[in-house]
């Protein structure tokens, strides 16, 4: 059950980095900062009792996300077009320390609890032969579930979906046929920015939230080479597999290899096959 | 020349001999501190600020120390060594401080200590683990330590405090954090362990990046612990602990009272998890406590006031060095001062304050442990102050 969790909460990151890349070909350096912030929305949606409902909550603040990622592109990540990947890879790693910085300044380096706001306790469920599983470790658990289904089903099946493929595979001939491109490569930005805050969210529930959450987004990045940058498919076997190596880590090898085991998966994905899990082989000379 | 003019001349004489007076009687005394505002940790430094803030607002506002205020210069190093580095160079060469400060993480000692050393400017380390050169019999000539929490005495004090409130045999589970100082600390516990009776069933050192501490909590649950003692910082500690509950685990926790500790308590509401430090809680509600948080009221900190007794035991002890250090302050007459002192820690901790020429630690250590009550709905101590000699 450990490692479902876990999974569940690389999975969750994971898909905000694979959305972006897939759609605009940039890797967002800066999505575990915007992990935290969905944490620090929450928190001071909570505080401010714009909302008793936790549910509610979660919803204003999964929106706030989703208009600051638009917002992100449209001021920030736009005036990239053009340029090389490398140069909007650099700016997205600026935007992270720009975030951690601000990060600070408004909510200070203080551990913050949303849940103690929300007069909530933190619990637990109990399945058959005594194991118990957190409530937010359950949250996690649907939620990447969810996500993954409503992402793959848009993503195949509706109109803005298909044309967000489309943008991503062939920008110029999309943009040839009509295709408003900076509106889907801004929908990319909007929805990663909210989905990795929905993660942001659930784990500043289940264990607090302070300016190094941020952390968490980064140990998440082997899960997304692994997948194949361009898969979200991958992303739940990839999540998986990284899990498993890291609660092995810990169970027989050492607590401390824990941080090492998703990178030993990564290097051994790497030497077999470089473009990931179900990752495009042509995008690996691309990138 | 005439009466008149004379007199004129005179004035102008003596207003400039008035206004040389005022300059000199505006000098400050300057010290630097490189501290982790920023960062990595900086839950724990950052209140620091808050309270040197605070409290030499007050002193200055009341005429300074020894007819001069105090200025104290913040450089935030973000927990990062080079940084650090550049602090204490600059602190000293172009800020001409007489006493450096660090309130950082341990990684960020050794470049500010070299550079002190170069100088000979003493360097004080407040709300930041205590280095072992400032440890009796050998204190390092230029080290000066207040914090509250300290490797090698902490330990004793949590074992003997467990030995004591076991009712049952004691099987240890152990918790760090995987850095040096932790994880060193630990193994300590774990060497005192064995003579006392306690068998040790589960020894976990955590990454600092951990992003679920259920899988470790699994672990000290099933090796059937029935006491945790985590030293560790805040956030290990307590995560741990959170996750054990939310598995079900019964047993009992102690950790280190870090600057959180009080409002955690409350916000966890366990009966069965102790903290114990070497500062008073504001549980204790003595007047020292009282004035932090009336002052913290009127100031509006930045952090709760719960957060600031360490801090404020650094203001206490810097104010009382350079009560003793005669003007102009120099490096040398702050070091003399330093080597020679003995501070009234007005019940923020169990007792002086007393650092010689030998020890830069204290001479005793007193430690004190808390919990929270459900029956009186509040924090409160379960074991007085326990004095520990410093050899």
């Amino acid at each position: 059950m450990n490692i479902v969790v876990l999974a569940s909460l690389y999975c969750l990151i994971g898909y905000g980095y694979v959305l972006i890349y897939q759609v605009s070909r940039v890797l967002n350096l800066a999505h575990g900062e915007l992990m935290s912030l969905g944490g620090y929305f929450l928190l001071t949606i909570v505080i401010m009792g714009m909302t008793v409902s936790p549910l509610t909550s979660f919803l204003l603040a999964f929106i706030l996300l989703l208009a600051l990622g638009l917002v992100i592109y449209f001021v920030l990540m736009r005036l990239m077009t053009g340029e090389s990947v490398f140069t909007a890879v650099l700016v997205t790693i600026s935007l992270g320390i720009l975030l951690r910085g601000l990060i600070t300044l408004t909510w200070t380096s203080q551990s913050w609890f949303p849940l103690q706001y929300m007069g909530i306790r933190a619990s637990s469920f109990q399945f058959i032969g005594g194991a118990q599983i957190p409530t937010f470790g359950l949250v996690k658990v649907a939620s990447a579930l969810g996500v993954f289904l409503i992402l793959t089903f848009g993503i195949k099946y509706t109109r803005w979906g298909i044309k967000m493929r489309a943008v991503g595979e062939n920008p110029l001939l999309a943009s040839q046929r009509g295709i408003a491109i900076h509106k889907y490569y801004a929908l990319a930005w909007g929805l990663a920015t909210s989905i990795g805050g929905l993660a942001g969210m659930i784990q500043a529930c289940d264990s607090g939230l302070d300016p190094g959450m941020f952390i968490i987004g980064l140990k998440a990045f082997p899960v997304v080479l692994v997948a194949g940058l361009d898969s979200l498919s991958g992303v739940i076997p990839a999540a998986l597999l990284v899990a498993t190596a890291e609660i092995l880590a810990i169970n027989y090898i050492s607590p401390q290899a824990s941080d090492v085991a998703p990178f030993a998966v990564l290097v051994a994905m790497l030497l077999i096959r470089p473009w990931g899990l179900f990752g495009t082989k042509e995008e690996l000379e691309r990138v | 020349m005439s009466g008149k003019k004379l007199r004129i001349w005179g004035m102008v004489v003596i207003g400039i001999l008035l206004s040389f007076r005022l300059t000199l009687a505006q000098e400050p005394y300057v010290v630097g501190i490189s501290m982790a505002i920023t960062g990595r940790g900086s839950e724990i430094y950052a209140p620091v600020k808050d309270a040197l803030d605070v409290y030499f607002k007050e002193v200055n506002a009341k005429g300074g120390i020894n007819g001069h205020p105090v200025k104290i210069i913040f450089e935030d190093n973000a927990a990062e060594p080079s940084k650090a580095a550049s602090d204490a160079k600059k602190l000293i060469t172009q800020d001409k401080v007489i006493l450096l400060m660090n309130a950082s993480l341990s990684s960020t000692y050794a470049p500010m200590i070299q550079t002190a050393k170069r100088y000979n400017v003493p360097i004080f380390f407040a709300g930041a683990v205590c280095p072992n050169e400032v440890y009796p019999p050998n204190a390092d000539d230029i080290q000066f330590c207040s914090s509250g929490f300290a490797s090698k005495y902490d330990s004793r004090f949590a074992m003997s405090f467990i030995k004591e409130q076991a009712k049952e045999p004691v099987k240890l589970g152990l918790v760090s954090m995987n850095i040096p100082i932790s994880r060193g600390e630990i193994d300590f516990a774990e060497t005192l362990a064995g003579p006392l009776g306690f068998v040790v069933v589960e020894k976990e050192a955590i990454p600092p990046t951990t992003p679920d501490f259920i899988p470790f909590a699994t672990k000290i649950k099933n090796a059937g612990a029935n006491w945790v003692y985590s030293w560790a910082p805040w956030a290990t500690q307590v995560k741990t602990f959170e996750a054990l509950r939310k598995l079900g685990w019964k047993g009992k926790y102690l950790a280190f009272a870090h600057i959180q500790a009080e409002e955690e308590l409350e916000r966890l509401k366990d009966d069965d998890f102790f903290v114990f430090g070497a500062n008073g809680l504001f549980a204790d509600n003595t007047s020292t406590h009282q004035k932090i948080r009336n002052t913290a009221a009127k100031e509006k900190t930045i952090y709760p006031y719960t957060q600031l007794t360490e801090g404020w035991l650094a203001a206490m002890v810097l104010e009382e060095v350079l009560k003793k250090t005669s003007w102009p302050g120099t490096p040398e007459k702050v070091k003399a001062a330093m080597n020679q002192l003995n501070l009234d820690m007005k019940e923020l901790r169990g007792g002086p304050l007393v650092w010689t020429p030998n020890n830069h630690f204290r001479t005793v250590n007193y430690y004190r442990a808390y919990k929270w009550s459900s029956n009186q709905k509040k924090v409160v101590h379960v074991k007085e102050w326990t004095p520990y000699t410093v050899k």
